[in-house]
């Protein structure tokens, strides 16, 4: 799994890839995509990448705890479907900006709920393959030994 | 009546959980955290509660998520009936997490315990309140991730194997859940509860056939949240799983889980899949497994030695009565099934913790090793607690457990519609008996433990036992959930007038469909007014945000559809033209 071939190319692949979840999860509203399959394409791009540099080159890459990117994404999702209700709306309710910026772009809030649940997704994934392929050799890791 | 602030029940724990998920190593924050949020779930709940008893639109909040109105989107309801389950479920889970910030080792408190909590309360709230079946699989899914979390907490190896039979019974049952789910989409298209209430109704009054298979996927329905509830047949992990679990997450599983399958049945089953041709098959199932699940479920108590176990046995029994009073039907029987859900939530809580209290001085719950201590020296206080919560599980007159079983067996005397011919005497008959044979169960957990020790046991109890019935935060949550059962019997009234109020909905979903389907709302004119069918594409949204209330009601899509597919005279006719 560490080939030269493999390596290089998990560094070219992995830019695309998130560049490609990052369309996925832009063309999700109205079409086949949305947060969690954007999530899903990033984590699969995250995971070769690990697989080819190893655990601690992706940990080096993505510098903060997984249940943080998992808090700040449910966190994220939460706020852009209960902000509504402030003015009035039920929950989740999306609003749409037909001209975002004159650039012609159709922006729905419901893309910030969808990015939220693109952070979730990625982080619960990394997450669990930092977990599993975790290696603990003896105590002196200072997680205690727990699920921490 | 619409009340966009219903869904605080669901976003409050889900707000609370996913703060607390990234200081879950600050126990500190964690648990202020905690007890603000679940005190915060119990005042909305209240507040709601108090404002759906003063409306005068019979009682029932619903709010359309993302505005899209009922048959399609998504709704919530809060009628008295999820309002009494959820204020239940709230008080109880804020006393065992209270209960649970003194009791629990730190290092089981860092394994996510505090975010997994409130991620249950929030499936558990999502359960209570959802309009949508697809939705309650969903909520199911949401309270059994965190239940499979937090069953194998500490860690044990007796309690991961009964987790990992928890995890697979509830695995089938999901995917049975979704099949069902699908099946029923497939017959009528919908999966509005509402709506199907609607069309299973109209379809039985206009004398026509409801379609193949109904019964079938009534069964299959009826299997799922019969193992979810722990009704007859299907109650035999609950004795293993559950005695395995710390005291404080025991009340809540014990107290609420339970309660939200028996729940789901009283909400779906008598207005939808036991009704029509289904009742012919469903109802005797149900009356059978709620004779059986109480008769039996009160031998099993009067049979166990372990105190945990009896006390599960007695939340089988809880639940044997409350389904009873679902399966006669009718509006006292009902009403009995939703006050005696209520009260059980908070006894079954209050009757575990009690449990811990005996168990931290013993340090076993067994029977006979408890009885062996001297209580009368050590903690005599604690010998009356336990009376009172005994006589509360038999349901004694003045305390809160008699008057649930009181109308469910009234009702299954008199039958669901007091016509002579409709009794179900043998049922109110098999009420009598299970309350006959539970008051021998819990006189003799009494007696063991608090009475009967042995003559010659005058000296002190040795040092190596534990000086103390527990922290001071199991006392306080002792104290809170036995004064609410206290206040429930003795001062009943209020709560009686709510699970009657509950109880009169449930008995006729006419109110129910009204006030989800909103037919004032569903004007033809929509369509062509707007000539759009997303609400974030409305123009009007941005033309007058000054005026929210208006056109949040105004925006609602076009739920004509729903009249047009299924026909004025029909009404799942149109389905075939899909």
């Amino acid at each position: 799994m560490t080939s030269l071939l493999f390596k290089t190319a998990t560094r070219l692949i992995l830019p695309l890839s998130l560049l490609f979840a990052a369309f996925m999860s832009f063309k999700g509203h109205n079409a086949p995509g949305g947060g969690f399959i954007g999530g899903l394409i990033a984590s699969v791009a995250l995971w070769l990448f690990a697989m080819a540099h190893g655990r601690d080159a992706l940990i080096a890459l993505v510098p903060v705890h997984p249940r943080v990117v998992v808090g700040f994404g449910l966190l994220i999702a939460l706020a852009t479907a209960a902000l509504p209700l402030l003015w009035g709306y039920p929950l989740l309710h999306s609003f749409a900006i037909d001209n975002f910026l004159g650039l012609g772009l159709h922006l729905v809030t419901a893309f910030f709920f969808d990015f939220g649940v693109m952070l979730v997704v990625i982080g619960v994934s990394t997450g669990m393959i930092q977990r599993l392929s975790e290696e603990v050799p003896d105590e002196s890791t200072g997680l205690e030994g727990d699920l921490a | 009546m619409t009340n966009r602030w219903i869904v605080l029940m669901v976003l409050l724990p889900l707000l609370t959980g996913v703060l607390s998920t990234p200081i879950v190593a600050r126990l500190r924050l964690s648990r202020v955290l905690g007890v603000v949020g679940l005190s915060a779930t119990l005042i909305a709940g209240l507040l709601l509660l108090n404002n759906a008893t003063s409306e005068q639109a019979g009682g029932i909040l619903v709010s359309q998520m993302g505005g899209w109105a009922a048959p399609y989107g998504i709704s919530l309801v809060f009628d008295t009936f999820s309002g009494l389950m959820l204020c239940a479920a709230a008080a109880v889970t804020l006393c065992g997490y209270v209960a649970a910030l003194g009791t629990l080792d730190r290092t089981v408190e860092r394994r996510y315990f505090h975010p997994l909590m409130h991620f249950m309360l929030a499936g558990v709230n999502l359960s209570f309140l959802t309009g949508d079946l697809f939705n309650l699989f969903v909520a199911f899914e949401i309270m059994l991730m965190a239940s499979y979390g937090l069953l194998c907490l500490a860690g044990g190896e007796a309690q991961l194997r009964q987790a990992y039979k928890y995890v697979l019974l509830n695995l089938l049952a999901s995917a049975l859940f979704v099949i069902a789910a699908g099946l029923v989409y497939g017959m009528f298209g919908t999966l509005n509860l509402a709506d199907l209430m609607r069309i299973v109704r109209e379809t039985s009054e206009q004398g026509e056939a409801l379609p193949t298979g109904f019964t079938a996927v009534s069964v299959v329905l009826l299997t799922v949240f019969g193992l979810k509830a722990a009704i007859f047949p299907l109650w035999f992990w609950l004795p293993d799983a559950y005695p395995t679990m710390p005291v404080p997450l025991l009340a809540v599983f014990g107290g609420v889980l339970t309660k939200v399958g028996v729940y789901v049945i009283a909400r779906t089953f008598p207005p939808i899949f036991a009704a029509g041709e289904a009742a012919e098959v469903i109802v005797p199932i149900l009356l059978t497994a709620a004779a059986l699940t109480m008769v039996l479920g009160a031998i099993m108590a009067v049979a166990y030695r372990r105190l945990r176990a009896v006390l599960c046995m007695f939340v089988i029994v809880g639940v044997g009565f409350a389904l009873a009073g679902v399966a006669v039907g009718g509006e006292t029987g009902l009403a009995g099934a939703a006050f005696y859900m209520t009260q059980s939530m908070i006894v079954a809580a209050l009757s575990f913790l009690v449990c811990g209290q005996i168990e931290n001085r013993v340090g076993s719950d067994d029977i006979d090793d408890a009885g062996q201590f001297s209580w009368y020296r050590a903690a005599p206080w604690l010998a009356v607690v336990g009376f009172v919560l005994a006589m509360t599980l038999v349901g004694l007159p003045p305390l809160s457990g008699f008057y649930g079983k009181l109308w469910v067996v009234q009702a299954a005397f008199t039958g669901p519609d007091e016509t002579p011919g409709h009794s179900v005497w043998w049922l109110g008959l098999a009420g009598l008996v299970a309350g006959t044979i539970t008051l021998l169960a819990a006189l003799r957990w009494w007696t063991g433990v608090f009475w009967l020790g042995r003559e010659d046991q005058t000296e002190e109890p040795p040092a190596t036992q534990p000086a103390s019935t527990g922290p001071r935060s199991l006392t306080l949550a002792v104290a809170l959930l036995l004064a609410a059962s206290l206040w429930m019997g003795v001062a009943a009234e209020p709560v009686l007038a709510l699970a009657k109020d509950a109880g009169t909905n449930l008995a006729d979903p006419q109110r129910y469909i009204t006030a989800v389907l909103q037919p004032e709302t569903t004007e033809p004119s929509y369509a062509s007014t707007h000539g759009t069918t997303t609400p974030a594409n409305d123009q009007a949204h941005r033309a007058s945000p000054s005026t929210p209330e208006h056109h949040a009601q105004d925006s609602t899509p076009p739920a004509t559809h729903a009249d047009d597919r299924f026909g004025p005279n029909h009404p799942i006719r149109l389905r075939g033209g899909h």
